[in-house]
């Protein structure tokens, strides 16, 4: 069973279709990313998933329940941030979140064990006194963030919660996040940035336009886009009959500098590789130092954003 | 415990800030018992149906009704911080129902507002007491007073805010509207004193038919004009409600 099953889901203001006709699964355990530009419909999607609007179009699973008909049984299993911050202005951190602890029925004692689990795991010791509205916007979220471990959930949304984080407390999220992970719970979560898609996501869609444009594993999607890799060889020493001793091989284009250094670019990379080693050895040339430069998912999105532009 | 009381829960414990303490206990205090016997030298007594009541019995009993009004601005507020600090989506997407947040927004202004009149009450208790007739209908007259005044004012401060999309929007128009229904009543001073556009006026605020009905639980003289204002009071309280609830559900994200 899939813990969400969106099937022509499709959301219009006016004439504007921020969604448009967006089929999905997510199965129990996993971390879904949904990747893509400003615009793109990342938040009106989640917005329609975590039953605060109701789909133009389309039919709605969540965790077993139809959500257009019962959303407030989805609710009751779910834990929601959204993009939009969301605090209690007047209250302390620690009061925040002891109220939104009660709000979703935990016990007293309960609260409290969890309130300071979640000051010590979010580093938020230093401003648990201070008020919510005297916070910085980074720390806002993170106390959004931290605030919604307050209950018990089965799966969780999350949009673009590392905004205004700075890169300690980005990557801190995201390892909690892992952890959580392996207790099983189940993650929904849009981001623009790839590094952290790739970092977190057991499968990522792209979506462009309100539409998803592709779905894969984050190694599948380098794989399918960009398995073009770039290797760098530097040599001991010079020689300048390395252009005709490399000439045989197929598949790649070789740049060489000067006879004490190489480029190889292509797209079986691993093989070609292999085979330029094995000629360089054959002729006793000696290597100072390999590198490869992996393609990374930032290319790849672009690559596949732009080629689903409308006006490519 | 149930949803509605935990959002209750949720709202009174946000809205009991100094401010809106000092703005509840404070504000009246002065009120009655600065401008009640600064200017109780000046008037003398004022006409209330058969009879002459002085001036600061008059006012406290006023101020039970603007009270009531004034504690009910919280529910405006409440809905209006809600939506400007993400609170309404995130309760929303919580283990709650739209039906569950306007219900708990009724409950907690009915509360803050019982609480509110049952203070000024005491407070102002030595003030009147000495006109005081107390009868079987004083106290059930004085909760169905908090209770449609509270329903009546908190749906109105709750279509304000639903309406606007600006903070000083938000501020300028309750504050006028506000202070137009204190002043333009008969809170503070009697209708029969006023000059003529003016008396008409005091006639289209709700406020004048709170305080009017009120003053008759406390003061006794429960006439039928009296009951036709019991009765257009809830007539309005329940129309403003089903209108603040319409646009309460329609709010979008
Ligand atoms: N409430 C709304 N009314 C009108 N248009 C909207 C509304 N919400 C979103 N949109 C439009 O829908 C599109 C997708 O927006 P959104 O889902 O917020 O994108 P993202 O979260 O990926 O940045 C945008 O063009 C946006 O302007
Ligand atoms: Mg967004």
């Amino acid at each position: 069973m899939s813990c969400i099953g969106a099937s022509h889901l499709s959301k219009s203001y006016g004439s504007v279709r921020a969604v448009d006709d967006i089929s999905l699964s997510v199965r129990p355990g996993q971390v879904f990313g949904f990747l893509g530009p400003n615009g793109a419909g990342k938040s009106t999607t989640i917005k329609m998933l975590t039953t605060l609007i109701p789909p133009s179009k389309g039919t709605l699973n969540i965790l077993g329940i139809d959500a257009v008909a019962d959303p407030l049984r989805v609710r009751h299993r779910i834990g929601v941030v959204l993009q939009q911050p969301s605090y209690e202005p007047t209250l302390s951190v620690e009061k925040s979140f002891d109220k939104y602890g009660m709000m979703w029925n935990v016990p007293k004692t309960e609260r409290k064990k969890r309130t300071e689990q979640l000051i010590s795991d979010f580093d938020l010791k230093h401003i648990r006194k201070k008020r919510n509205e005297d916070l910085s916007i980074g720390q806002r979220r993170r106390v959004q963030v931290a605030r919604e471990f307050m209950h018990d959930m089965d799966l969780l949304f999350l949009d673009e919660p590392t905004v205004g984080l700075d890169p300690g407390a980005r990557r801190k999220l995201l390892d909690y996040l892992k952890k959580k992970v392996e207790t099983g719970l189940t993650i929904f979560y849009t981001t623009h940035i790839l590094s952290e898609a790739e970092y977190l996501c057991d499968e990522i869609a792209i979506i462009d336009n309100g539409r998803i444009v592709t779905v894969d594993t984050p190694n599948a999607l380098k794989n399918r886009f960009g398995n073009k890799k770039t290797i760098r060889i530097r040599l001991k020493e010079k020689r300048p009959d390395m252009q005709d001793m490399l000439s045989g091989i197929s598949d790649c284009k070789i740049d060489f500098e000067g006879g004490t250094s190489i480029t190889i670019h292509s797209e079986k990379s691993e093989l070609v590789l292999l085979q330029v080693l094995k000629t360089l050895s054959n002729n006793s040339v000696e290597i100072e130092d390999l590198s490869a430069v992996p393609t990374n998912l930032e290319e790849i999105f672009l690559k596949v954003v732009r080629e689903d532009a409308p006006d490519n | 415990m149930h949803p509605i009381i935990r959002l209750v829960n949720r709202n009174i414990t946000i809205s009991l800030n100094p401010g809106f303490l000092i703005w509840q206990i404070i504000f009246p205090l002065i009120y009655i018992f600065v401008a009640g016997f600064a200017y109780a030298p000046l008037i003398n007594s004022v006409p209330l149906g058969a009879r002459d009541l002085d001036y600061p019995a008059y006012l406290a009993s006023g101020m039970i009704g603007f009270n009531i009004m004034n504690s009910t601005l919280v529910s405006g507020i409440i809905i209006w911080n809600d939506r400007r600090h993400g609170m309404f989506e995130q309760i929303m997407s919580g283990p709650f129902t739209r039906s569950h947040y306007i219900l708990s927004n009724i409950c907690t202004i009915g509360v803050i507002g019982l609480a509110s009149a049952t203070l000024i009450a005491l407070v102002g208790y030595p003030v009147f007491f000495e006109s005081v007739e107390f009868s079987l209908v004083t106290v059930p007259i004085i909760i169905f007073g908090a209770i449609t005044g509270s329903i009546l004012f908190g749906s109105l401060a709750s279509i304000i805010s639903t309406r606007l999309r600006s903070s000083e929007g938000f501020n300028v128009i309750i504050n006028t509207v506000f202070l137009f229904f204190a002043f333009v009543s008969t809170a503070f001073y009697p209708a029969e004193g006023a000059p003529e556009p003016l008396r008409t006026a005091f006639y289209l605020n709700p406020l004048t038919y709170l305080v009017d009905v009120i003053r008759a639980g406390i003061f006794g003289g429960i006439t039928e004009f009296v009951i036709l204002e019991m009765l257009v009071l809830a007539g309005l309280a329940a129309t403003l409600f089903v209108i603040a609830s319409k646009l309460l559900t329609r709010l979008d994200f």
